[in-house]
């Protein structure tokens, strides 16, 4: 009893950063109707970057989040402006985007290679593995850090989904982008904005994860198969359907634990994937993420 | 000409058949007539089956217009087959065992493929990678075919070595054909048709989830033919390298540089894919993801088509140029 | 008999009724006319027919024969082909081609070669000229007569014209209106028809039927539906507008 409930907060404190992790790519899918396949790339420099503060500055990783967040909103910023935006839209763009997101997110990959060799990191601060007693259970600090931080940013998110005007536009160029110019929104720079802060949103998923788990440059890819999984089974739009799917996923990979090794769980996001795309594509909540 | 014009399907073009009559001829006897070192020669061979592996590739990405991060599965699975079957079936001919290999692998794609070719554009291109993973994870834990992380070491055969080029040209003349075939035949247009709009095409008669299906086990087939051919010509495999998503993103690379959708085009890609990894490999070693990066949004941006589509435009360009003056 | 028999068609999409509890049929030779204010299932019906959605409940015979829940494919096969209401060329194929596509598929085979069918069909609709060039470069009438040689060279006996007229001039709806009516005399072709124009419609339909919420209505001869007052109040309200206004004020079809 005691050991399920272990595991069912394990499940919660994950599902916090899967959630963060999957937002941004479900906010860009939504808003500019291209899959970013460079999400796992950001999620990799995020935690890089968080790796490099700590390591050379010293910087306590949970302090430089906004740091990492601004850079990567930047890098957002200037992805789209230098390669997204000249994609063709629409659906001659979807293989095109994908492919092209992919290529950066090699070349991210490749300049992680060169500067951080392909050895396991992992952003470790002296308090990170405290255990703390929740609900009778222990669990360790920087989880429940984690999960602090992401339910924060969430909210963050929600509030400027909500309550800002850019929030509003960019829900509203989500549901018809041709309107929008009517009523004087300027799309384009509404899907700037979007992408940017989609990849800040991989950023810091990436700085939060390296906290928790090892890394090296091929981080993300893993986390990026994770993410489609909640966006798939959430739905889009649906801030309460993306945190359902993340604990959904989230608590299948826990207790996946009980029945088989350890590196296969990963195995069981991609089926679980491959499955709910068959049988469920339109998620149990939210829009038809289908065409 | 007219007599043999008259037996020729009306899409067969006299020309295509000349040049590629004349191209087999020639690489058939070219390591006869040149002194080719063994180590050009082995990677002569090797590109022939890496071209034939990007132009089946191209039949499901660039003919139907599906676009497969895990096309390493089936290249894996017939690698494996074919593998096991040369060390417990010894009385079995290599190439049957490769034969095996492509039919099994054929068969898995259309397993995971049928139902998930019903997704559209980006959904689908997802999940292959998820079923590329999941391939890699689950059958390199499935230790007692694959070997786990160690591989499967094959008797070494060093005759067996120099005349896999012939076999490998002969494969690739096959693939090439089969795929000439595909794309100015009927089943053809009704790819492009699918490609283009597949509510429409269905709209209009054509069979979509059928040729669909066809496709599918074609491209898987051959992947996984290659994939024994493979496993011959290094007499050693493991998950890792067959399962990759490196290697699944090189058949992706091979077509999209060479011109998706193009006869010609994965095989302009291949040649230049395997000529640049040889380059990176000896010079760069460290380079070459970012290069295929480079590479993949050069492409993109600039010319979708790919090489082909570059010297399409050129060739045009000359000749408007020469009939302007 | 009857060419097509649909009997009780419904769809549902989660609670909404698109389509409800609809029955028609389609004489040999007979041109009916289907006409309904916007978001009436017009077109949801359509897709049923021929096979791209499947009915939540209902039937649809083919000269007796069974084809509600075919494929839409199989269904082309067995002799109905619908158009759509916003033209759906195949881009990246030639006019000639997209034709060819069609009478390879959909017709059954009869020994005829599917190009001499295709191009037959083409000349048809008068875009014989056009066979080389690509669907961008054609105006909206020839994307419809385009559509409208597809669905032919399939060798129907069924078709169902979904909108070819609105969006056209003048000039270019009375010719279209000419070229179907020459389908049901010279080809046998039995046709249903959707379209906003009423004027054109109420002139080439032997029959109407009206939709409205996803009912039917009203049905029978196009001058006492007109007279009809269920239909007066759910869609002509006023007296009927005249062919032009029609179509200044059709947009190109909003969902049906």
């Amino acid at each position: 009893m005691a050991r399920g409930l272990d595991l069912l907060l394990s499940a919660v404190l994950l599902a916090g950063l899967y959630a963060t992790m999957a937002y941004g790519l479900g906010l860009i899918y939504g808003v500019l109707r291209i899959v970013n396949l460079n999400h796992g790339g950001m999620i990799m420099a995020g935690a890089y970057m968080g790796w490099l503060l700590h390591s050379r500055l010293g910087i306590d990783p949970y302090l430089s989040l906004p740091l990492v967040a601004a850079v990567s909103f930047g890098f957002g910023v200037l992805l789209y402006r230098t390669l997204v935006m000249h994609l063709p839209r629409g659906a001659a763009g979807g293989v095109q985007s994908l492919l092209l997101l992919f290529g950066v997110w090699l070349v991210l990959r490749n300049a992680a290679y060169l500067m951080f060799t392909g050895n396991d990191q992992v952003i470790q601060t002296e308090y990170a593995n405290k255990a703390v007693m929740v609900l009778g259970t222990s669990q360790s600090l920087n989880r429940l850090v984690v999960f602090g931080i992401a339910a924060v940013t969430l909210l963050g998110l929600h509030l400027l989904l909500t309550r800002t005007y850019v929030g509003k536009a960019i829900r509203a160029v989500a549901q018809n982008a041709d309107s929008c110019t009517l009523v004087g929104i300027h799309v384009e720079r509404i899907y700037m904005l979007t992408f940017g802060i989609g990849t800040a949103l991989a950023g810091i998923a990436g700085l939060l994860g390296g906290t928790i788990f090892a890394f090296n440059p091929t981080f993300g890819a893993v986390e990026l198969l994770k993410c489609f999984v909640i966006v798939v089974l959430g739905g889009l739009g649906s801030a309460l359907g993306t945190a359902a799917a993340a604990l959904v996923l989230a608590a299948v990979e826990v207790f996946a634990i009980l029945l088989i090794p350890a590196y296969l769980t990963a195995a069981v996001g991609f089926v679980l994937l491959v499955l709910v795309l068959i049988f469920r594509p339109g998620g149990f909540f939210g829009q038809r993420v289908l065409g | 000409m007219n007599a043999i014009r008259r037996w020729m399907p009306e899409w067969l073009s006299p020309t295509a058949l000349g040049l590629f009559a004349g191209a087999v001829a020639a690489l058939h006897f070219l390591p006869r007539a040149v002194e080719l070192s063994p180590y050009d020669h082995n990677q002569i061979t090797l590109a022939f089956v890496f071209i034939a592996a990007a132009l089946a590739w191209n039949w499901l990405g660039g003919f139907v217009g599906q676009v497969s991060f895990g096309h390493s599965a089936m290249f894996g699975v017939g690698g494996f087959v074919a593998a096991r079957l040369i060390l417990t079936a010894t009385a079995l001919p290599f190439w049957l065992t490769w034969l095996a290999g492509g039919a099994i692998a054929g068969l898995y794609a259309l397993a995971w493929g049928h139902p998930t070719l019903r997704l559209r554009g980006p959904y689908f291109s997802i999940a292959t990678i998820g079923v590329g993973e999941a391939t890699r994870l689950l059958l390199t834990y499935w230790t007692q075919f694959t070997g786990g992380v160690s591989g499967l070491m094959l008797p070494i055969n060093p005759d067996l070595k120099y005349s896999l080029y012939w076999y490998g040209l002969y494969f690739l003349a096959l693939v090439a054909a089969a795929s000439y075939v595909l794309r100015h035949s009927r089943l053809g247009l009704g790819l492009l048709a699918i490609k283009s709009d597949v509510d429409a095409a269905a709209d209009v008669g054509v069979g979509v989830v059928f040729c669909q299906d066809l496709v599918l086990f074609l491209s898987g087939a051959v992947l996984g033919v290659a994939g024994g051919f493979y496993a011959s010509y290094f007499s050693f495999i493991e998950p890792n390298d067959m399962f990759g998503f490196d290697r699944s993103i090189s058949f992706v690379l091979m077509a999209v540089i060479g011109g998706v959708g193009t006869v010609f085009g994965p095989v302009l890609g291949a040649i230049v894919f395997v000529l640049l990894r040889q380059f990176l490999i000896a010079s760069y070693p460290q380079l070459y993801l970012g290069l295929y990066g480079v590479l993949l949004i050069v492409v993109v941006l600039f010319e979708p088509l790919g090489l082909s589509g570059l010297i399409f435009r050129l060739t045009r360009r000359l000749r408007t140029l020469r009939a302007a003056r | 008999m009857n060419i097509l028999r649909v009997e009780k068609l419904s769809k549902s999409f989660g609670g909404l009724r698109a389509v409800d509890s609809v029955s028609l049929e389609l004489a040999r030779g007979e041109i009916l006319g289907v006409i309904g204010p916007n978001g009436a299932g017009k077109t949801t019906l359509f897709s049923m027919i021929a096979g791209s959605l499947t009915p939540t409940s209902g039937s649809v015979y083919l000269q007796e024969r069974r084809v509600s829940g075919l494929p839409a494919n199989r269904v082309v096969r067995a002799g109905v082909v619908r158009t759509h209401q916003i033209v759906r060329p195949f881009n990246n194929l030639t006019v000639l081609e997209n034709v060819m596509v069609a009478a390879m598929f959909g017709a059954v085979a009869r020994g005829l070669q599917p190009r001499a069918v295709a191009l037959e069909a083409l000349s048809f609709v008068g875009l014989a000229d056009r066979a080389q060039q690509y669907p961008h470069g054609l105006t909206l009438v020839g994307r419809k007569r385009l559509e409208l040689a597809r669905a032919l060279a399939t060798q129907p006996q069924a078709l169902l014209l979904d909108e070819v007229i609105a969006g056209l001039n003048p000039v270019e709806a009375i010719e279209m209106t000419k070229l179907i009516r020459v389908i049901r005399d010279q080809r046998s072709i039995s046709i249903i028809i959707i379209e906003h124009i009423l004027a054109a419609l109420m002139s080439i339909s032997d029959r109407v039927a009206v939709l409205d919420y996803g009912k039917k209505i009203a049905e029978g001869k196009p001058a006492e539906v007109v007279k009809n007052p269920l239909v007066i109040e759910a869609y002509l309200g006023e007296p009927q507008k005249t062919g032009s206004e029609s179509t200044s004020r059709s947009d190109g079809g909003p969902a049906q």
